[in-house]
């Protein structure tokens, strides 16, 4: 028992990170009804600055550098916009090329090593379990930054006009709703809760080039597991794409295990009623 | 097009492609198919640094005084883009011998290209199958590397030597993983080491806890690591000590890199990690030349990569000084370096080239080393 407890203990923390990765999506696609999927990128670049800069300036910085990414996603939204471009797979598209340019851009800079810091070595007992303060620091930010986000677009009038930029941009509009600030806001904050993922994966496990693509996919599959709509349901999607996989890493050989929070995610997706609301993005 | 005049054309292109014969005074052509991007890029950077800084040494001449001139290409840590770019230096730059592709799945997609067009790959890869005699493509490809055999023999051997009976396997989801496992399975009894258990991971896990977990509960003994990510290494030696997973850890070859050593904290001092010699930290009198040359070229050495790709581009300048006088072809690049032995190289081990031997390097060329201060130390 006492291990289930742990795999599962461990699963949510894990979690945490999936759920601030997914937390931007789900906000980007309240405003705009698209995917950013440079994510992992931003990740990747902030995790880049605050490794190759020591103290608190390399955060800020690194975080800067995850929003100019975003910024830059930005800009492509607008300009897409500007040529007559209304089609959200097409935002979606264009920022996975964002993500791989941003790869190569650290590859270049950076080569191929790996970014990794050492987070204090403090660990506490939970019930017997063993765990990182690191792992609890994380969750606490995750849950932090997914109840502001919820109170944020359900609760403020900034958040009424981000979903009614999402549901009718021109109606917005003629509303005298900013909806393109609005929509270049949302980007660059998407981007920095990026970054601040990217931060969490430099102390917490480490990270190179090539993670854009898997922490993107890992915060996607998180965000439309319960409803991408809400920030709340991304975090409860992460901690339960976590379990899923610490689950499946401690019971199942790794044949299955690999396999198993695909499974998992499809299996909620094609028979819970949260997987229409994914679907059709789960608003209230 | 008439039929006769296409197949005039047709013929004209397949000679051209197939047999690049060159005048004795003409640069002798090298491709260098690499992984420069892509999840491999770790190895492939290295090795392409490593040859750009041999060959700025040479001056583009062998020992022998041949010109020779290499062409690089991107082979994006993908087999289709590896046989893609082996067909494309094969027919745009006109190379007798090409070095790379950097993995085993590129070289063995490859392989099928490289008989066709008969030019010979020297690959800096481990994987056991690439020089597999059951190949159709064997007499085309060389190693320029230890085989993973090798590697998993000589770190089982000094896990062994520890006294270790219970071992756990950590190893990353792909090829590399997954063969090392395998053989450490079938080496591991014969040396007196049973494997309680194995856990793994895809490259870009953020949390390893659940894995090390599993192989606390196991009752391992000691952890190996079968791991070429250095992120992931560093991961798991990290979520190790989060769960008192508190066991001797070793690890393959694939994380002998700077990068690894500098990224564990002091408490992983003694962490073994066998390794391809040991060019960035206890360098033989070879080793330290090569890496002399890299820091002329502005790089620092980082592991072993830079080790494989030199390896290769050696072998390659071998067989060409070895043809002195003679018509230099893919074919006869192919058949020299079947007889190629004991050539000019920077590595460590004796290295024979045969008919029966295409692996060429093994344990000979290994070292075990320790992690102490952010170092790879050869433990003597």
């Amino acid at each position: 028992m006492l291990t289930f407890a742990e795999y599962l203990l461990r699963g949510t923390l894990a979690g945490a990170v999936y759920a601030l990765l997914a937390a931007p999506m789900s906000m980007l696609f309240a405003t705009v009804r698209t995917i950013d999927f440079a994510i992992g990128g931003y990740a990747l670049a902030a995790a880049a600055v605050a490794a190759s800069i020591d103290g608190p300036q390399g955060l800020v910085l690194a975080l800067a550098t995850a929003a100019a990414c975003a910024g830059l996603m930005a800009l492509i939204f607008v300009a897409l916009k500007r040529f007559g471009c209304d089609d959200g797979i097409v935002y979606a598209l264009a920022s996975f090329g964002l993500a791989t340019a941003i790869a190569s851009v650290v590859l270049w800079s950076w080569g191929a090593k790996s970014f990794v810091r050492d987070s204090n070595a403090v660990f506490w007992s939970i019930g017997g379990i063993r765990v990182a303060q690191q792992g609890l620091f994380n969750l606490g930010v995750a849950t932090a930054v997914v109840v502001a986000l919820h109170l944020v677009l359900q609760h403020t009038s900034l958040g009424r006009m981000m979903r009614a930029s999402a549901v009718n941009a021109v109606g917005a509009s003629l509303a005298a709703v900013p909806v393109q600030a609005i929509q270049t806001g949302v980007y660059i904050v998407g981007g920095l809760l990026g970054g601040l993922a990217g931060l969490l994966v430099l102390y917490s496990a480490g990270l190179d080039f090539s993670a854009p693509l898997g922490l993107t996919l890992s915060g996607f599959g998180a965000a439309i597991l319960f409803g991408i709509g809400s920030p709340v349901r991304c975090l409860f999607g992460g901690i339960a794409m976590g379990i899923a996989q610490a689950m499946a890493s401690g019971y199942f050989s790794e044949a299955v295990s690999a396999m198993t929070p695909f499974l998992f995610i499809m299996v909620v997706l094609s028979v819970g009623r949260s997987g229409a609301e994914a679907l059709a993005g789960g608003r209230p | 097009m008439r039929g006769w005049t296409r197949d005039f054309f047709v013929a004209l292109a397949a000679i051209s492609l197939a047999t690049p014969a060159l005048a004795e005074d003409g640069p002798v052509r090298i491709g260098a198919v690499l992984s420069l991007s892509g999840p491999a890029a770790v190895f492939g950077i290295p090795e392409r640094d490593a040859i750009q800084a041999v060959v700025a040494h040479f001056d583009s001449t062998t020992k022998a005084g041949r010109k020779f001139e290499i062409s690089y290409y991107d082979d994006k840590s993908n087999p289709t883009d590896a046989v893609r770019a082996v067909t494309q230096v094969a027919s745009a730059d006109k190379v007798v011998a090409i070095i790379g592709p950097s993995t085993g799945s590129g070289i063995l997609a490859a392989g099928p290209v490289a008989q066709r067009l008969t030019i010979p790959l020297i690959g800096p890869a481990g994987t056991l199958a690439i020089t597999d005699p059951k190949n159709e493509f064997y007499p085309w490809i060389f190693r320029a590397a230890p085989s993973d055999a090798s590697d998993v023999g000589a770190i089982l051997q000094d896990i062994a030597k520890n006294k270790v009976t219970k071992l756990g396997i950590f190893y990353q989801e792909d090829a590399y993983g997954k063969t090392g496992v395998d053989l450490a399975r079938e080496v591991g009894p014969k040396l007196g080491v049973e494997i309680v258990e194995t856990a793994s991971s895809p490259y870009t896990a953020t949390d390893l806890t659940a894995q090390a977990t599993k192989l606390r509960n196991a009752g391992a003994q000691a952890v190996f690591l079968q791991v070429s990510i250095a992120a992931l290494g560093s991961s798991f030696v990290k979520a190790a000590r989060q769960v008192g997973l508190d066991v001797p850890t070793y690890a393959n070859a694939g994380l002998a890199q700077r990068s690894f050593a500098e990224n564990v904290g002091p408490e992983l001092n003694g962490l073994r990690v066998l390794s391809i010699g040991n060019l960035p930290y206890d360098p033989t009198p070879g080793e330290a030349e090569l890496a002399k040359m890299l820091e002329a070229a502005g790089k620092k050495p980082q592991g072993w990569g830079e080790l494989t790709g030199v390896n290769a581009l050696m072998a390659a300048l071998g067989a060409i000084d070895a043809q002195k006088g003679k018509e230099i072809t893919g074919q006869s690049m192919r058949d020299t370096l079947e007889t190629l032995c004991d050539f000019e190289k920077y590595s460590r081990g004796k290295v024979c080239y045969s008919a029966k031997d295409h692996d060429g390097w093994h344990e000979d060329s290994l070292v075990v080393t320790e992690v102490h201060d952010k170092q790879l130390r050869t433990i003597k």
